[in-house]
């Protein structure tokens, strides 16, 4: 088996799976409870989060741990808006939103319909390339998509002709999750500043706040949320050979949310239900890897990338430019991608076309549509995401196969 | 409402079973090219389910010239309610590029629409308990997509289909004769009554000669990996939801009084007249007081009065409403025959029953448990799809 979908599933490394295993039958105890065998278990999760929150130079008590990344961008991008503790508004439609304040924003929206169209100026600019995750919350809450180049990067200048004081947060993922493009926060980090200080002399007191979602981010990069100048980002365990279903938002101290989960009042309120200790165990113990790791990581794919672009032919290069080298996107034109991945599936070798979400939903990725890929280049699209295991001969046979894959579709497609 | 077996069985062309080809196509079509040439064209609807994913395997392996077809009818999702079409067409693509046959997938949406869905909501508005699953073979998978393979040169079309077809000669004149499945369980000739003599004449049902335990172990053997995909049941794009959920989406339903039909007394509150089904017991919301309404006895539903929004009741499990010795039918068809003394079918795997039909009525020698209007009669004489009628 050659596995190249890194960026949809890792394995959980030996080391995380080792951290993780006492506390599911010997360490269970309830982190809330009030004896002593407990209480360790709360130090040991305390310790895991502090771990986490300092490998991008946050807090602890920065951190909410959640279910995963979707529900960390979820829990960023309503809460922003629907917070209860928003009093002062001075964007158009104070009215609607006071109404809704508190409510979820998912069933507002679908109550009524004509909610998200209502916001002329809508309270949330994202990239057009974001996962669902941030998509659908914006569609809901009303929200702009912004411009990216051909190669997946932000049009600043997009973004800067969309903020208007209405604008109330900014979602850019510092990594493309389908193309593994690298967004340059910083620079949009400036700008927001520049916005919020011109907000202030003017007197208008809407917040203005930027998310970011990084979970494909640590194993090859050196997060830190100062750096970037995040308010809000979103982790995410299942992508750096940790377990699934673990995330963690974090959130700077400025920053207040409002629950999408109510109950026993876990992660400082913000996400009730029982502290998944394992999960959050083998998540930093995975971030720790991550980042013992991140110079060998770096070379180590930027090789592959190399060989793989160097042997594979007749293709060309979708993530040419700004690209995390773990990402090879790659299209061939006249080629239905979705075939080459069952012809390589016969083969053991196992890869991805544009998204794998996408795919299963019979929908063409927005992502290659937001780089203007035309529709035959995007059926022709494969993503090949290496990981910890892949080796150097893997990689080479990889390339030689779909060589030959490719070759015989190209075949077919002439005699038939 | 209704029973979801009511629906159950023919999943769509989504289960499709393969078609018996081989020794049967020697009793197969007599005036196309032989079974397994290279010319001859076969259109094979797939799925993504493992009976039509074994069909096209078979046809393949026998050496027709197979393209595989994913008929997209359709594909919106319901709140909470995920359409699986995308999945099961990647399924059947899957299957398609495993077996190197070309593939394609044809937009039936407009015409399952049309043809399908708003003859169900017009039928459940006027009391009765359709069969959306005959109408999608009749109009559909034996209509639509028949034809437009006819028109791009097909000699057969295939589905998953556990059944079997007959070609007979009767005075020099071809006839295709609509034949039971050998796997007596799986039979879906009950689905199949009302599709076109011509349209028989020109398909081919892989798996009908064999037993589903066998389908799918050959799945497993070819590493088919439909194999171990989940049946699916009922109309396929109601999918796992039911009727229920899809009907509240499409028919403005109000909630009404439920009553005793020997007394007119109002014994509880129902959701919405179309979904109960004479002689259902279940789903009653009786509110009487304890030991005075609803001790004892259960309650069947013997009367629907669409009118007024009430639903009527009765403790008489002998209520004429529920059972009958005589049916009447209408839309009427017969595939063979004619016979007198005939076997009959009233849902999908239930029992075949000796009857007589006179007219359009058919006459029981026992009293049989009344099925839903809406609902179709299917006739047999031994293996033999005599035809069949619609339920009034």
């Amino acid at each position: 088996m050659i596995y190249l979908d890194h960026a949809a599933a890792t394995p959980m490394s030996d080391k995380v799976l080792a951290s993780m295993r006492s506390y599911f039958a010997e360490d269970f105890f309830n982190p809330s409870a009030a004896y002593l065998p407990a209480k360790k278990v709360a130090a040991d999760y305390e310790a895991a989060k502090a771990t986490i929150a300092h490998a991008i130079g946050g807090k602890s008590h920065d951190l909410v741990i959640t279910a995963g990344a979707t529900e960390a961008n979820n829990l960023a991008l309503s809460s922003i808006l629907y917070g209860g503790f928003r009093k002062s508004v001075t964007r158009g439609l104070s009215e609607v939103t006071t109404e809704n304040e508190g409510a979820n924003p998912a069933t507002a929206g679908m109550s009524d319909p004509s909610r998200a169209n209502a916001f002329l100026n809508p309270p949330i600019l994202y990239l057009a390339t974001e996962h669902d995750s941030v998509r659908r919350v914006a569609e809901h809450c009303g929200g702009e998509p912004i411009r990216v180049d051909r190669y997946g990067r932000i049009d600043l200048a997009d973004l800067q002709a969309k903020i208007t004081d209405s604008t109330e947060l900014i979602s850019v993922a510092l990594v493309n999750g389908e193309l593994g493009t690298i967004q340059p926060l910083s620079e949009i980090a400036a700008i927001i500043r520049e916005v919020r200080l011109d907000r202030l002399r003017r007197g208008v007191r809407t917040k203005l706040l930027l998310h970011s979602d990084a979970s494909q981010a640590l194993t090859l990069l050196d997060v830190s949320v100062a750096r970037l100048g995040v308010d809000l980002l979103t982790l995410n365990a299942a992508k750096i050979y940790g377990p699934k279903g673990v995330g963690a938002l974090y959130v700077s101290h400025e920053v207040r949310l409002a629950p999408q989960i109510y109950g026993g009042g876990q992660e400082q309120g913000l996400r009730s239900g029982t502290e998944n200790v394992p999960g959050v165990i083998g998540f930093a113990t995975a971030v720790k890897e991550a980042k013992a790791h991140l110079n060998g990581n770096r070379k180590k794919y930027a090789h592959f990338r190399e060989i793989l672009l160097r042997n594979l032919r007749g293709c060309e290069i979708i993530n040419r430019k700004h690209s995390l080298d773990n990402f090879v996107n790659i299209c061939y034109n006249g080629i239905d991608g979705e075939r080459l991945v069952f012809l390589l599936e016969e083969r053991e070798i196992y890869v991805a076309t544009g998204a794998a979400c996408a795919a299963s939903k019979g929908e063409k990725s927005h992502v290659l549509k937001a780089l203007g890929l035309t529709d035959s280049e995007i059926a022709g699209s494969l993503r090949l995401t290496l990981g910890e295991t892949n080796s150097e001969e893997q990689i080479i046979a990889a390339a030689k196969i779909i060589n030959e894959v490719v070759t015989k579709e190209y075949e077919r497609i002439q005699n038939g | 409402m209704a029973s979801t077996n009511d629906w159950a069985g023919d999943a769509t062309w989504g289960t499709p079973a393969p078609a018996c080809v081989g020794e049967h196509v020697a009793a197969g079509p007599a005036n196309v090219s032989p079974a397994g040439s290279a010319k001859t064209k076969v259109f094979v609807g797939m799925s993504g389910g493992v009976d039509s994913s074994v069909s096209a395997m078979l046809l393949k392996e026998q050496g027709y010239d197979v393209t595989g077809i994913y008929m997209k009818n359709w594909s919106q999702d319901l709140p909470g309610m995920k359409c699986p079409w995308a999945e099961d067409l990647a399924d059947a693509k899957r299957v398609a590029v495993k077996l190197s046959i070309p593939f394609e997938v044809w937009d039936f949406e407009d015409a399952y629409r049309e043809k399908v869905v708003e003859y169900m909501l017009r039928e459940f508005k006027t009391g009765n308990t359709p069969n959306p699953d005959i109408m999608c073979n009749e109009e559909i998978k034996f209509k639509l997509f028949y034809e437009t393979a006819m028109k791009r040169g097909a000699d057969f079309i295939a589905t998953g289909h556990y059944a079997r077809v007959r070609q007979e000669n009767i005075a020099g004149v071809p006839h295709a004769n609509l034949l039971r499945a050998v796997d007596e369980n799986k039979d879906q000739t009950y689905f199949l009554y009302r599709i076109s003599e011509e349209a028989l004449a020109h398909t081919l049902f892989p798996i009908g000669d064999m037993l589903k335990p066998d389908v799918k172990k050959l799945a497993e053997a070819r590493r088919l990996h439909n194999a171990y995909k989940k049946e699916s049941m009922g109309v396929c794009f109601v999918g796992e939801v039911g009727m229920k959920d899809f009907l509240k989406e499409y028919i403005d339903i109000q909630p009404g009084e439920i009553r005793e039909a020997e007394t007119e007394k109002v014994l509880g509150m129902h959701e919405g007249a179309v979904f109960y089904t004479i002689g259902q017991r279940h789903g009653l919301y009786l509110s009487g007081e304890k030991g005075a309404v609803n001790s004892g006895l259960p309650y069947y539903v013997v009367r629907k009065d669409l009118e007024n929004n009430i639903v009527y009741v009765s403790r008489n499990l002998n209520h004429s409403a529920i059972w009958t010795k005589g049916l009447a039918l209408k839309d009427i068809i017969f595939r063979a025959g004619p016979a007198q003394n005939i076997l009959v079918r009233l849902r999908h795997r239930a029992p075949l029953i000796p009857a007589t039909l006179q007219g359009d009525t058919l006459y029981f020698d026992t009293e049989i448990k009344r099925p839903a209007s809406g609902q179709s009669a299917v006739f047999y004489d031994g293996e033999v799809c005599l035809g069949g009628g619609v339920i009034v």
